[in-house]
């Protein structure tokens, strides 16, 4: 008898739970909450600045502009409330800018680094700088937001760029035994040609391929088990969902770029030989004279700490600061224990140094 | 060993979910060495090849034929949009600059009069 009233209680339970899962695995969280206001825009690209959430005389006057990746939606940024890195730092009282790059179209196909950092780039800055009314600025890349921020800061060091911060930055490709990427697109075994005039861009499914398989077992298997184990606790399920959101929402990136990204970078590391030339200008690292913070990712896989370690040798800055942290690509900006560790030290390091 | 450990009963889904874990960890670390050889390398490179070569005439068949379908249609084209994307973003361009050049005149012109208020 005892045995007769447990089971409709099971089977309630279970069935909560396959609505859960269903729900998790079939909808959108809805994530990017920070409220912002659209100042610029050029063809896909986007320019937000945040509202401040602070009076004037509590704000610091040099604005920071965050870059990230061209391949990847920069919502993970502001992943969800009270879990937001651009939340924090606009609690903290910085004046933030947030440089959404878009989804590129075939029209953009012949879009390049050079495009991105000497069209996109310069005028969001100069935007940027108009409504701040600020000369100088502070800039955060991110993934291959890094590689551009740090083409800018190399290209345009006189351009009022104040502080730069850098984060799981690929940036040297020297060592291709400990980087996965340059196996994989390595030119005996890939094409990039081959695969560009198939598609025009590289789609945006063979990268999000490309990134989970890094670590099949853990992304394809490991992480909808972890969500299963804990579907009785909302807060991991609302997190998992916030974060599956972002992983499944990957753009193409533009064809040219990836090319340069594949020939210039992974198989001929032009950027640290020094032979990196955009738009006529070569791009020399040692020009960069920002203040630097380096936050290098102990586990990454994506961009192992040995891609990031040797600029700061080979800038001019004499301000300069190297942060290890323990975690992941992602993790590290956007796990548990970012709010604890990673965005603490940013602001740490960048609040004394942006002030007039 | 204190009372409460001595109670716990045996539950055979937690050890079973310890023993999952266990051999996760060993498979996971045993295929991010996989796809980090260049075994791997070649082999999704050579997949990819064939998929992207087997699968190129039949794309260039389907975007004659739908080339050759709008022109008869006198429709416009694929091609024409892109040609017509990229110079709405070069006018993009060229209004930005001049809304920024307006940005500077509109400033250099309230500096002067800021000033002149000030010093009166």
């Amino acid at each position: 008898m005892a045995a007769c009233a447990v089971l409709p209680d099971e089977l309630q339970r279970a069935g909560e739970r396959l609505r859960r899962l269903t729900r998790v695995l079939t909808t959108r969280a809805p994530i990017a909450q920070s409220p912002r206001e659209l100042v610029w825009a050029l063809n896909k690209a986007r320019l937000y600045r945040y509202a401040p959430v602070l009076p004037p005389e509590q704000r610091h006057p040099v604005p920071l502009i965050l870059i990230f990746a061209i391949m990847n939606r920069p919502s993970i940024l502001d992943l969800r409330p009270g879990n937001s890195f651009i939340e924090f730092m606009v609690n903290r009282g910085y004046d933030i800018f947030l440089l959404d790059w878009g989804c590129p179209g075939l029209e953009d196909k012949n879009l390049g680094f050079d495009d991105y950092v000497l069209d996109y780039m310069t005028r969001a800055i100069r935007k940027m700088k108009s409504v701040s009314g600020c000369s100088e600025f502070s800039m955060m890349g991110w993934c291959i937001g890094a590689i551009l921020a740090t083409a800018y800061a190399a290209l345009r060091p006189g351009d009022g760029l104040r502080n730069l911060m850098l984060l799981t930055a690929p940036l040297d490709y020297s060592n291709r035994q400990g980087i996965t990427f340059s196996h994989w697109t390595d030119e005996r075994y890939f094409d990039v040609d081959k695969v560009l005039a198939a598609f025009g861009n590289m789609p945006a499914e063979m990268i999000e391929y490309g990134a989970k398989a890094l670590k099949p077992v853990e992304n394809y298997i490991g992480n909808y088990m972890r969500l299963w184990d804990n579907i009785d606790d909302p807060r991991v399920v609302e997190s998992w969902h916030a974060m599956n959101t972002w992983v499944t929402d990957n753009i193409p990136m533009a064809g040219r770029a990836f090319r340069q990204l594949v020939v210039d970078l992974y198989r001929n590391n032009r950027l640290m030989e020094g032979t990196w030339n955009l738009r006529g200008e070569t791009v020399d690292v040692s020009r960069i004279r920002a203040n630097l913070l380096m936050v290098i990712a102990g586990a990454d896989h994506i961009t192992p700490p040995c891609q990031a370690e040797t600029l700061s040798d080979r800038v001019s800055s004499v301000d300069k600061e190297t942060y290890r942290v323990a975690g992941g690509h992602i993790g590290i900006m956007a796990g548990s224990g970012a709010a604890k560790r990673t965005w603490p030290h940013i602001d740490g390091w960048l609040g004394p140094r942006s002030n007039k | 060993m204190t009372e409460a450990q001595q109670e716990k009963p045996f539950d055979p889904i937690e050890a079973w979910r310890g023993v999952r874990d266990a051999s996760m960890d060993v498979w996971a670390k045993a295929m991010i060495e996989a796809v980090n050889s260049e075994a791997y390398a070649r082999g999704s490179g050579t997949m990819l090849d064939v998929w992207l070569t087997g699968s190129a005439p039949f794309r260039e068949m389907m975007e004659k034929t739908m080339v050759q379908a709008l022109h008869q249609l006198s429709m416009p084209t694929r091609q024409d949009f892109l040609g017509l994307a990229e110079r709405l973003t070069n006018i993009e361009m060229r209004l930005d600059d001049l809304d920024a050049k307006l940005d500077a005149f509109l400033q250099a012109a309230q500096r002067p009069a800021t000033s002149g208020k000030e010093s009166q």
